[in-house]
This record gives C-alpha cells, sequence and structure tokens, in this order.
C-alpha cells in the first residue's frame, strides 16, 4: 500500500502537505501545531488544552461560535485536541467546502480575537471536562494523569497536564496572546490536506489562504530530557468510586526510530495484543487474578519525548496487589529468559501490518484518514519527513526474535519502572491484615 | 489582540464551489440457500475489509431466560468450537491480522470483525465456527461469569450508566428494553445450558444477516461466502409478546444518589419513533438543530453562552419495537436547576416558534453532508449499511436520503418538535450527590430518589 504525497514548505515556514484521494467526495483538513501539553509553562499547568479551547473562541474575521457554524453549515464536522507534543485542529468537510476551511484555519493562525468573557467561559467549560472525564468517574486519570508525577523527575513529563484548578483560574488573556505569539505560528506548524483535492489545486490554495501569514521567531522549547533512572518508583492514588484495586506500571521506552524502538513496539504487541497478549493470557485468562488488563505504548508515532509503555490491571480485591504483581512480573521474566518464538513473531507482524493500514484510514470517531493526518503531521514536525508513512512499516517488519528478547532485558527492568496503585478506600487496612 | 500584522488579509468568507457528485457503491444483495440474508459493497481505501453478522435476536428476546442473557451467550461465543480452543482463536486471529468482537444489544447479536484482504477466506471460516459450532468449554463459562459479576459492579460506578439505566426503566417499565444490564444476583444464576439454548435459537442462518465492505471483489467474495456459511442450518427463532411500555404523564425526576460526586449528570427523555417510521428524517432534523451537533442551540446555549458543561447533547434513540428522545450534559452541582430551565427553554421555542430559513438551511447542510462522510471509509460504510439492512429501509435508502433532508420545511420542524418533544412528560433523571443537588431536581416534578443499585430511597 503506497500513499501518495505531494509536500512543500512556504516562505513564512509552514509545512504543507496534501494527500489526494478520490475516493469519495470529502476532504479532511488539518493543521497541528508544534506545541502540547508536555512544554506548556510552568506554573500554568492545562493551559496547553484551555489554549486549545481559546482557538475556537474566534479569529480577527470569524467572531466567536462562527468558526464552529460555517464547518457545521457547511456539511462537516470539526474538532482540536491537544496531546503530549502537539495540538492539533480538524474538520472533514465534503470538498466543495475546501476553500472556505481553509481560509477559517489561515483567519485563526493569523490572529486569534478573544476577551475575557471567552476565557472565563471557556475556563468553566474545561472544569467541567476535567470533572467529566478524571474527578467524577471511577479510575478518572488512571493511570494517565497518576503515572507521570511516580515516573519523572522534569517538570516537563511530571506535570497534571489536564491542570490544577488554581493554575487555570490564574491562566490570564496575556497568557492567551503570549502563548499565541511564540508557539502558533506558521514557521511551528504544518497543514495537511488529504482526500478529494488534486495536488496542485490544494498548494495553491495553501499559499493562497497561509502564504501572506507572517513567520514568528523560533520558539523556545525546554528541554524535555530525563535524568537516567536507577532505582523503580511507586506511588499511590486513592480510588474514590470504582469496585477494584487496579495498578499500573510503566517502563520508559527506547527512541523513537531506532532499531530497539522497533524491537519494543512488537514486544508491546506481544504483551497487550488484546486476548493473545501474554499478559491478559497469564493474569485474566489463566490466573484469574485480574478482570480488565490493557495497555502498551499509546499512539507510538506521535510523540517526541520521554514516554512509556504502561501496562494497565484491575485486579480482583481478593488478590493482594503484591501477588498481583508477582503475576505480572512471571510473564515479564518468561520473556526475558525465554524470548519469543519465530512463529509468534510471525503473527505479531501480520497483525502489526493489519493494525497500521487501518490507523491510516480511520482511527478518530469516524473521522476519515484521521490517523494518516496523525501521522503525516507527526512525521513532518518531528522528522521533517512526511514519506516515512510509507516507509516506517519495515522497520517493523525487520525485527528478529533475538531483538525482542534483548530489548526484554534491557528496558524492562524494575531500575527502569514506575508503578502506581489505585487503592480502594478501606485496602490498606484490608492488606495490613 | 494577538494579531500578527499583514499586508492584505482576506476578510470575506469564501463561498462552497459546486458541490461534487455523492455516488454510494453499487451494493450486491444475496440470500443464500439456507437463508442467510448477505449484503455486499467493495470499498478500496485499504487492503482490508470489515464484516459484521447479525443474528437478529438480541437481550430482549432472551429476557424470559435471563437478563443480558444474549450478551453474556455473545461473550462465551468466542471461547471456544468444537474444532479450536480458546487459546488456538485468539492466535489464530492474530495470524490473520485480524480483530473480533461478539455483543449482543437489545435487537441483535453480533459477530463483528475486520482483517486482511488476502486472508478473508480463513477469518470467514472462523467466524463460520463461532455461528454454528461453539462449544460452550465449562471451565470458559465459569470464568466469564466471575469476569461479568465485576463487571455489573463497575457499571454501577458511572454516571453515564446509572443515568441510562434508570431512564429505560422508567421508559419501558415491564417491557424488555427496560433492563440494560443484569443485576450481581441475575449474573450468579446464569447457568451453561442456558447460554447454549440462547446460541441454539439465536444463531441460525434464517436469522442470520452477513455485510461485509472492503477491498475485494463481490462476486468472487460471493462465491467464498457461500463456500464457507452454505452448511449452516436452522430456523428463524419464534418471537414472543412483549408487555406494552408506560406511557408516563407530567414531569418526574428520578434522582440516582451517588456520594461524593463532584457533579451532576442529566438525562432527560421522552418516547418518539423507530427508524422505520416516516417521520424519523424530519426528528433527525429537527434534534440535529435542537442538541444533536456543535452549532445547535443547546451546545450554544449551556456550553458557549453560560459554560454551565463540557458536552451537552441530544439524541434521538431507535430500537426495533419503539424509540426514545433523550438530552444529556453533566453539569457542575450548582446549575443543576439553571441547566435544566435552559434546556426547557431551547424544547418549548422549538415547539413554540418556526426555525428561521437560514438556521434551518445550515443544519439541513450538516445533515446530509455529514451522512455522506460515511462513504470514506470501511466501518462508515458499513454501519450506514446496517441500518438500512437492520431496519428492512428501501434500497435507494442511502441515495434518496440527503434529497429528503433538503426537501424539510420550518412548518416540518415545527410540527415535529410539537409531536415528539414531549416537554410536558418529560422523564428527568439526575446522578449525582443528593445533598448537592435534591433541592434543585425537586423543582422540576415529583422526585422518587434511588440508590445506584436501584433501591428505593426515603
Amino acid at each position: 500500500m503506497k500513499i501518495s504525497i505531494e509536500s512543500t514548505t512556504l516562505a513564512n515556514g509552514l509545512k504543507v502537505v496534501i494527500a489526494p484521494d478520490t475516493t469519495a467526495p470529502v476532504v479532511t483538513v488539518g493543521v497541528y501545531y508544534k506545541i502540547g501539553f508536555r512544554l506548556e509553562p510552568q506554573g500554568r499547568s492545562g493551559f496547553a488544552h484551555l489554549f486549545e479551547h481559546m482557538m475556537f473562541q474566534g479569529s480577527a474575521n470569524a467572531p466567536k461560535m462562527q468558526h464552529i457554524k460555517l464547518i457545521n453549515s457547511s456539511g462537516g464536522t470539526l474538532n482540536g485536541s491537544t496531546h503530549y507534543d502537539v495540538t492539533n485542529y480538524f474538520e472533514s468537510v465534503p470538498s466543495n467546502a475546501l476553500g472556505r476551511v481553509l481560509w477559517l484555519e489561515a483567519d485563526r493562525m493569523r490572529a486569534l480575537k478573544v476577551d475575557d468573557e471567552n476565557l472565563r467561559n471557556q475556563r468553566d467549560v474545561v472544569k467541567e471536562e476535567v470533572r467529566v472525564n478524571v474527578l467524577n468517574q471511577p479510575y478518572g486519570g488512571f493511570p494517565w494523569l497518576d503515572l507521570p508525577p511516580i515516573a519523572f523527575r522534569n517538570w516537563a513529563n511530571a506535570h497534571n497536564f489536564y491542570g490544577d484548578f488554581a493554575d487555570l483560574d490564574a491562566a490570564s488573556l496575556a497568557d492567551v496572546q503570549s502563548f499565541f505569539k511564540t508557539y502558533y505560528a506558521p514557521n511551528n506548524a504544518v497543514l495537511l490536506i488529504l482526500g478529494d483535492v488534486k495536488a496542485d489545486e490544494g498548494l495553491a490554495l495553501a499559499r493562497k489562504y497561509f502564504g501572506d501569514i507572517p513567520a514568528g521567531a523560533a520558539p523556545p522549547f525546554a528541554d524535555p530530557r530525563e535524568p537516567e533512572q536507577t532505582e523503580e518508583r511507586r506511588g499511590e492514588v486513592e480510588e474514590k468510586f470504582g469496585t477494584l484495586p487496579a495498578m499500573a506500571i510503566g517502563y520508559t521506552v527506547p527512541p523513537r526510530r531506532t532499531t530497539d524502538w522497533c524491537a519494543m513496539a512488537l514486544l508491546d504487541q506481544a504483551l497487550h495484543g488484546g486476548r493473545a497478549g501474554r499478559i491478559y493470557r497469564h493474569l485474566v485468562l489463566e490466573k484469574q487474578v485480574a478482570v480488565e488488563v490493557d495497555g502498551g505504548i499509546e499512539d507510538i508515532f506521535g510523540y517526541n519525548g520521554p514516554t512509556q509503555m504502561v501496562t494497565k490491571i484491575l485486579h480482583k480485591p481478593e488478590f493482594r496487589s503484591d501477588a498481583t504483581l508477582a503475576e505480572f512480573d512471571s510473564v515479564i521474566r518468561e520473556v526475558q529468559q525465554n524470548g519469543i518464538t519465530q512463529d509468534e513473531l510471525d503473527q505479531l507482524k501480520i497483525k502489526f501490518r493489519s493494525d497500521y493500514y487501518s490507523t491510516l484510514e480511520g482511527g478518530h470517531g469516524g473521522m476519515p484518514r484521521y490517523g494518516l493526518m496523525h501521522l503525516l503531521a507527526c512525521f513532518s514536525l518531528f522528522d521533517n519527513e512526511p514519506q516515512l508513512v510509507n516507509t516506517v512499516l519495515d522497520g517493523f517488519l525487520a525485527v528478529k526474535c533475538e531483538d525482542i528478547q534483548g530489548v526484554a532485558k534491557k528496558y524492562l527492568r524494575n531500575d527502569k519502572r514506575a508503578i502506581v496503585f489505585r487503592r480502594l478506600p478501606n485496602a490498606q487496612a484490608q492488606e495490613a491484615a | 489582540m494577538a494579531t500578527r500584522p499583514a499586508a492584505e488579509i482576506p476578510t470575506a468568507v469564501p463561498p462552497l464551489s459546486a458541490e461534487r457528485q455523492v455516488t454510494w457503491p453499487r451494493r450486491t444483495r444475496a440470500r443464500l440457500a439456507n437463508g442467510i440474508e448477505v449484503v455486499l459493497a467493495e470499498s478500496h481505501t485499504i487492503p482490508k475489509f470489515h464484516g459484521e453478522l447479525f443474528l437478529r435476536s438480541g437481550n430482549a428476546a432472551a429476557i424470559h431466560r435471563g437478563t443480558g442473557l444474549a450478551e453474556m451467550t455473545a461473550t462465551v461465543v468466542r471461547t471456544g468450537t468444537v474444532k479450536r480452543p480458546s487459546r488456538q482463536i485468539e492466535e489464530d486471529l492474530r495470524r490473520l491480522g485480524a480483530d473480533l468482537s461478539s455483543h449482543a444489544g437489545a435487537d441483535n447479536s453480533a459477530i463483528g470483525f475486520a482483517g486482511l484482504s488476502e486472508l478473508a477466506e480463513p477469518l470467514l471460516q472462523l467466524v463460520n465456527e463461532l455461528a454454528c459450532e461453539a462449544a460452550f468449554p465449562e471451565a470458559e463459562f465459569e470464568r466469564e461469569r466471575r469476569q461479568k459479576l465485576e463487571e455489573v459492579k463497575l457499571d454501577r460506578t458511572q454516571p453515564g450508566f446509572l443515568a441510562g439505566e434508570r431512564l429505560r426503566k422508567v421508559l419501558f417499565g415491564a417491557h424488555p428494553y427496560a433492563q440494560v444490564a443484569p443485576t450481581e444476583e441475575q449474573v450468579a444464576a446464569y447457568k451453561r445450558d442456558d447460554l447454549f439454548s440462547v446460541y441454539r435459537d439465536f444463531y441460525t442462518p434464517e436469522n442470520a444477516l452477513l455485510l461485509m465492505v472492503g477491498d475485494f471483489n463481490s462476486a468472487a467474495m460471493l462465491k467464498i461466502i457461500e463456500g464457507v456459511f452454505g452448511a449452516w442450518s436452522g430456523k428463524k427463532p419464534t418471537v414472543q409478546p412483549s408487555p406494552e411500555p408506560p406511557k408516563p404523564r407530567g414531569r418526574r425526576v428520578h434522582l440516582v444518589h451517588v456520594p461524593g460526586a463532584v457533579q451532576a449528570q442529566i438525562l432527560a427523555g421522552c418516547h418518539a419513533i423507530t427508524r422505520k417510521h416516516p417521520d424519523w428524517i424530519k426528528l433527525s432534523l429537527t434534534n440535529s438543530l435542537y442538541g444533536g451537533a456543535f452549532n445547535s442551540r443547546l451546545v450554544m446555549n449551556i456550553r458557549e453562552d453560560k459554560g454551565y458543561t463540557y458536552s451537552p447533547r441530544s439524541s434521538v434513540n431507535p430500537l426495533r419495537q419503539y424509540g426514545y428522545f433523550s438530552i444529556s450534559a453533566a453539569v457542575r452541582n450548582d446549575v443543576v436547576a439553571a441547566s435544566l430551565t435552559e434546556m426547557f427553554y431551547e424544547l418549548d421555542k422549538l415547539r413554540a416558534l418556526p426555525v428561521p430559513e437560514p438556521e434551518l438551511g445550515d443544519a439541513r447542510n450538516y445533515v446530509s453532508g455529514v451522512f455522506s462522510l460515511g462513504l470514506a471509509t470501511q466501518d462508515g460504510l458499513l454501519s450506514q449499511l446496517a441500518t438500512v439492512a437492520l431496519n428492512e429501509l428501501p434500497d435507494d435508502y442511502l441515495e434518496t436520503y440527503r434529497e429528503k433532508v433538503r426537501a424539510l420545511t420550518p412548518d416540518d420542524l415545527l410540527a415535529t418538535a410539537r409531536k415528539y418533544f414531549d416537554s410536558a412528560n418529560m422523564q428527568i433523571v439526575v446522578v449525582g450527590d443528593r445533598t448537592q443537588i435534591e433541592p434543585q431536581a425537586a423543582l422540576f416534578g415529583d422526585l422518587d430518589v434511588y440508590d445506584a443499585h436501584g433501591k428505593r430511597l426515603g
């Protein structure tokens, strides 16, 4: 499978990637900015995400609600999302609305126009988002908000990405303006147009709408690297609503686009790949210690700094957490000692390839080509190489059995991992008994 | 403001260019000699295919044998056949690059699957085995039953689940649609033989609908399907009549008490219509305008204007025999009354005043535009085909949907809102901490309070 891609960089530094495909009269547009919650300002936890909301609050020629109204009334859907290292804004529309979508994205890249009232409103909305997803949910924030402060020492990797409410309250309109000016410049972004568009027309439209947006200064980025970890790290969080104790174990993964990284991705598949995955098979199907097991390296192509392969386990209350962890450890020890067979590796590669195709086709609430957009954007911003979507699979398909055992020994070490325990309110007393 | 100066800024909204015609792929329909209905459509976006084998009986049809029994049956179906034990099934799926899920809703049971085109036939063989040769191994059943016990306990800690469960009980009473999940006691009473009898009755070719969308040649795929599924046999199950649902009169508030909740989950609803009803498209459009889209009145009001909530929405929920309309929002505790006030204000406004033509035009474009986004992915197309086939809609439903939406007028919407947005009889469920929200909720009707397990509290 080969994706046809055209890419260029405009004079103002904006990267443009076009992937034409006329299967359906539908076009997906994305604008990715190379800033996520990892490198948001200290003292402003949650700001990158709050700012993402502000990008829907109005720009110079499209006042509040105009952006959303114009996309919906063109027959399209839209959204945005904040990740570790990127923030994205995207629309899928019938292709006759392409010019309009590009105009809207260009208008807010050129001139965000928001006021204090908009900020107050979206601060309230974001707090309800945090309540509905974290504070009022069983296992809310488990483990994506629980684990980083235990696993990491650098504030960039370790802070509360959804934001402490005090920090959200402290965010001001001046912060919004400064963040926009620093990070939301064309030279820190990539524009993607996928679907029903001809490459030359897409490029011409990109130039027409985005070409005269002035470049900004090269944005400063804090150093996200971590000091060498030399001891296992553990922490606890109280589970307020759930009925089962839980734990999550995270191992830091090798740097992206290395041989070890490819091997680690297949090891991840061996450990976490559904009901055939070794951890699910051992803890849920065979030992019947756990009720739910899943995890892995989330969004493996979409991060650009320290990240972990995380296993999430909800276990039966009659098993103590140390007994549950011992069962998990036996799975890790088994793969370290005996590796995997060629037959298992062959299965893993076929599944990995099949999953990769599905990622390219969809992947976000039925939004066509979301996954392809995401990969093209990350390969452009992190690697300056969008064509990687056509070659990146090769590295994974070249992994050998001994590579898998090698990374299992090298990276799945207790002194390289972090564990968070979600305890039920009365569980400590139980465990002591 | 945060502006980058520029020489010349285009300030006018670009007009829409000429629309490209939406062409739905040709469907290949067949009924095999043993009764399976087959619908195939080609989509060559990726070298894969997506499929779903539906059995037209679900938890409602199994209710007299046990609550949630069709779902439990679907869960255990994948844990062993007469030819393959559980572990081999899972490893074979991986070897085929495939994903598979088996589940049951109120009206249907289904085995969903996706895999690589080059390995289609062996995946279909496995699906066929699950459909006609599942073995229900005793040990697998017992493990899944104990898993289910923990899952139903977990479900009752989720505000969204509790709200949905309570609304279904209120709207459907003695009808099977009232039961969305079993209790712990009901799960404890499941027997392997009960599952097997559900399987024997429901999983038959006369009760089956096989849909596939993907990168294949339809004629060749149909031949493969005939070869793989041809030997399966069995009759259509008999359908037992169900009691009529109640018709709740007057607004009533049903509070589900969750101590310590820091937010209130509101879910209000009333009876509406099924997917087959001639008013369905009118109601879809009216719902989209009320709270079914980002650019809708409800979202504009309680999110973008007032900031009460992150994710307000309204939906029309079609089941096979009945449908219902619902409005939901998770709001902060001190604005429960304010949020309900605005929900009813917007509802009553749509019942009282015609929608201005420009707003209606926008909503028509939205509903007809997003409908065709489903064309662009294999699973999007599959879900459109499933809607048509399961609801026995006319063959040209996909092709004519947009025209029908575009023909609707302000008078149509006014009549639809008056008929189906039953403001005076809405049933209001609120899930939250009663000490924080009860006085506000009680302003909207007589109040009943329950705990998370459905027990009435004083």
